[in-house]
């Protein structure tokens, strides 16, 4: 006890002394606007190859190419091109002359480096992002990869290494190089379902199922494709496990009638779809397993194309074709409060972004006899009820899929009689045809 | 006699009605075919509304978006407005912060060399250099007080290590760049009211999870013009995430004073 009032004036003075330290234990950061706030200007150095194996140069490019192109597809780099910058490859931050990139003509304010190396089959990369007006300390970002030496790897590490950059300096939204499309191509003579990367490499058959398989949904964990297939009951929804390689039952999606356009919950518990089992189309739900059906929507006309609010799970978008034309429709979950989002014309496929904020959809603004107007792509802001038109005057454009970080968008564009899909920036630019054998159509962007 | 016979059938004359019937059958008609064409008109034109389909209804309108929704970044150059005038001064030229010294150091000639200024008073005047200097404050000065780096190393209150290393804008310029940016696109300047004097700044406090969220939003200093300063708190709002701190960054969260000007 005597030892305990001893030290009572130290502990008090330490509880004193302690919320100045827990004060301090932050950095003040002084800022504002009016400072400049200028798109980032990239660049992406070449790597440099380390050690003698044969297959280096060829993975190499592979790679080089890649990361070139994740970073420029990513939207919000002002990217220096490779014949702007310096002929240097650094391969470590010691190597690199700081300088030399922030000069003219590169004038970089940021590089990605680093080292490419293949030893005993495997791939080693070394990859760095500096900040060329820090000379003090430069280095955002350090990264090792080490895997299996094989064109695919090269290109995955490339997606890896651009998503970590993308997510330094993105704002706090992940990348998208890592994620796939889910399309459908009939390059087999039915309609399949097909996968890709989100450039347009790597694509290969998902489905084999000698039928006519159409708008295919990826799960919001990339476990299963739900999608809506013709079979002896009519259209049904079903599901395709991508862990398993097989069809998995989804008993909830085959009934009488057309059962169309499956949608998932950004959670990945529900689906929702359009079903005529009780004679019009309307807008029905499901557990993700297929149980617990029950319809949301008893309105005059046929309901399609559902698709979730994903930053709720609580509301619905969805086609209404109450008036003659159809149009786009939100409404909660239960079916109440329903409004009508576009005014006029032909307006389908409504795809919902990631924050919840905006709808994609596509929309013939001047639909009807003497008037063939053409099928664009537009973004319609919710709460304000603006819109902007996002494509201009090319072919025939439709079901727009956002991609993960609401920058992107895929959609199907008809052109000379061919489908094809297509990426573009949510404001328009940067498109880009992904797809060139046979017709493709209905894309489907993967959650993450 | 005769007077008074003649004044009777003066007065009979008088009394017997005028013709009424005709001219009121015509104003029938004429009213008759008036409201027929009426009614006609809209039905015609309702019977063929298919020929004004398109922009009819005035539901939805096409504008810009001014959401920050879609991040995709926008470019804004450096406001380089000094606080009193409209037109910016040619002084300050580079907006690198390397250059900015060589600014000062050109500054401090003229005014002690007070011949040469007299002879160009009226297109430079000499108190133009000192809010310019104010104006462009960068995030990257500091009151010169190092902050300690750890807690621990504070209590015993003498040994401050790397306290060059300390200051957060220094070391982590690119996330400093980050938050000037998302706040950027964040701000919508079509909030304030266009009364707000040009230069009225107005500074937040904030605080930087982690994780990059934004909590403890207040406002430090008002600008005096309500809109802006909720404008301004509104920005803060938006953001969802600054992006995630740092992983070299050792403490638990970031204090950002902020200020929007108009």
């Amino acid at each position: 006890m005597k030892s305990f009032l001893r030290l009572l004036p130290v502990i008090l003075l330490c509880q004193i002394c302690l919320p100045a330290p827990s004060l301090a234990a932050q950095d003040w950061v002084h800022t504002g606007t009016n400072l400049g706030n200028q798109v980032i200007r990239l660049a992406a150095a070449d790597f440099k190859p380390v050690g003698s194996d044969p297959q280096t140069t060829a993975l190499k490019a592979v790679f080089d190419a890649t990361l070139y192109s994740d970073l420029g597809n990513a939207g919000i780099f002002d990217l220096v091109s490779k014949s702007m910058a310096p002929q240097s490859m650094p391969g470590s931050p010691q190597e690199i002359v700081l300088s030399q990139w922030a000069a003219p003509p590169a004038s970089a304010s940021m590089v990605g480096f680093g080292s490419f190396g293949i030893s005993n089959g495997r791939l080693t990369v070394y990859g760095f992002l500096f900040d060329t007006s820090n000379t003090t300390n430069p280095q955002v970002l350090g990264k090792q990869y080490n895997e299996a030496a094989s064109e695919d790897m090269a290109r995955t590490i490339a997606h890896r290494f651009a998503d970590e950059i993308i997510a330094r300096l993105g704002g706090g939204v992940n990348g998208i190089a890592e994620t796939k499309i889910y399309f459908v191509s009939n390059r087999t003579g039915t309609k399949e379902i097909w996968s890709m990367d989100y450039d347009g490499e790597n694509q290969h058959q998902v489905t084999h199922l000698g039928t006519i398989s159409i708008s295919p949904r990826i799960a919001p964990d990339n476990s299963r494709v739900a999608f809506s297939s013709l079979g002896r009951e009519g259209w049904s929804i079903r599901m395709y496990s991508l862990e398993l390689g097989r069809m998995v039952s989804f008993p909830g999606g085959t009934a009488g009638g057309s059962n169309l356009s499956p949608a998932w919950t950004s959670d990945g518990t529900r689906i929702a779809f359009s079903s005529s089992r009780s004679g019009n189309s309307e807008i029905w739900a499901a557990d993700a397993s297929g149980g617990n059906v029950h319809k949301i929507t008893t309105l005059a006309g046929p309901n399609v194309s559902p698709v979730w609010n994903p930053r709720t799970n609580a509301q619905i978008a969805f086609v209404g074709g109450r008036t003659s034309e159809p149009q786009i429709y939100t409404m909660n979950q239960d079916g109440s409060n329903i409004q009508r989002m576009t005014d006029s014309g032909y307006a389908v496929s409504p795809s919902w972004h990631p924050n919840g904020g905006l709808l994609a959809f596509s929309w013939n603004r001047k639909y009807g006899p003497g008037d063939p107007g053409g099928q664009d792509i537009y973004v319609f802001e919710i709460a304000t009820m603006h819109w902007l038109q996002v494509t201009h005057q090319s072919g025939n454009n439709d079901f727009p899929s956002w991609s993960p970080d609401g920058r992107h968008l895929v959609f199907q564009r008809k052109l000379g009689g061919r489908t094809q899909i297509w990426t573009m920036l949510a404001d328009g630019t940067h498109q880009q045809q992904l797809t060139k054998a046979g017709d493709n159509s209905m894309p489907n962007w993967s959650w993450k | 006699m005769e007077g008074l016979l003649e004044g009777t059938d003066h007065l009979e004359r008088e009394l017997a009605p005028e013709p009424v019937a005709g001219p009121a059958m015509g104003s029938f008609a004429l009213h008759a075919i008036l409201i027929a064409s009426v009614v006609s008109y809209g039905m015609l034109s309702g019977l063929f509304r298919h020929s004004v389909w398109g922009n009819q209804g005035g539901g939805a309108m096409q504008v810009n978006l001014v959401s920050s929704a879609i991040p995709l970044p926008n470019n804004q150059p450096v406001n380089q407005n000094v606080l009193t005038t409209e037109k910016p001064s040619k002084a300050p030229v580079a907006p690198s912060p390397k250059t900015e010294q060589k600014v000062d150091e050109t500054a401090i000639p003229i005014q002690g060399k007070q011949v040469k200024p007299q002879k160009q008073t009226t297109q430079k005047t000499p108190p133009q250099p000192a809010p310019k200097t104010d104006n462009t404050a960068r995030y990257g000065e500091q009151s010169g007080t190092p902050i300690p780096r750890a807690s621990q190393q504070s209590i015993g209150s003498v040994g401050q290590t790397a306290v060059g290393d300390s200051d957060f804008a220094s070391m982590f310029g690119w996330y400093v760049r980050q938050i000037n940016a998302k706040m950027g696109s964040t701000w919508y300047k079509r909030e304030v009211d266009p009364r707000t004097p040009t230069g009225a700044r107005t500074y937040l406090f904030f605080t930087i999870s982690r994780d990059g969220t934004v909590s403890g939003i207040r406002l430090d200093r008002s600008s005096g013009s309500p809109t802006l300063d909720q404008s301004c708190i509104r920005a803060a709002q938006r953001v969802d995430s600054f992006g995630a701190l740092p992983p070299s960054y050792n403490k638990s969260t970031l204090m950002v004073s902020y200020y929007c000007e108009y």
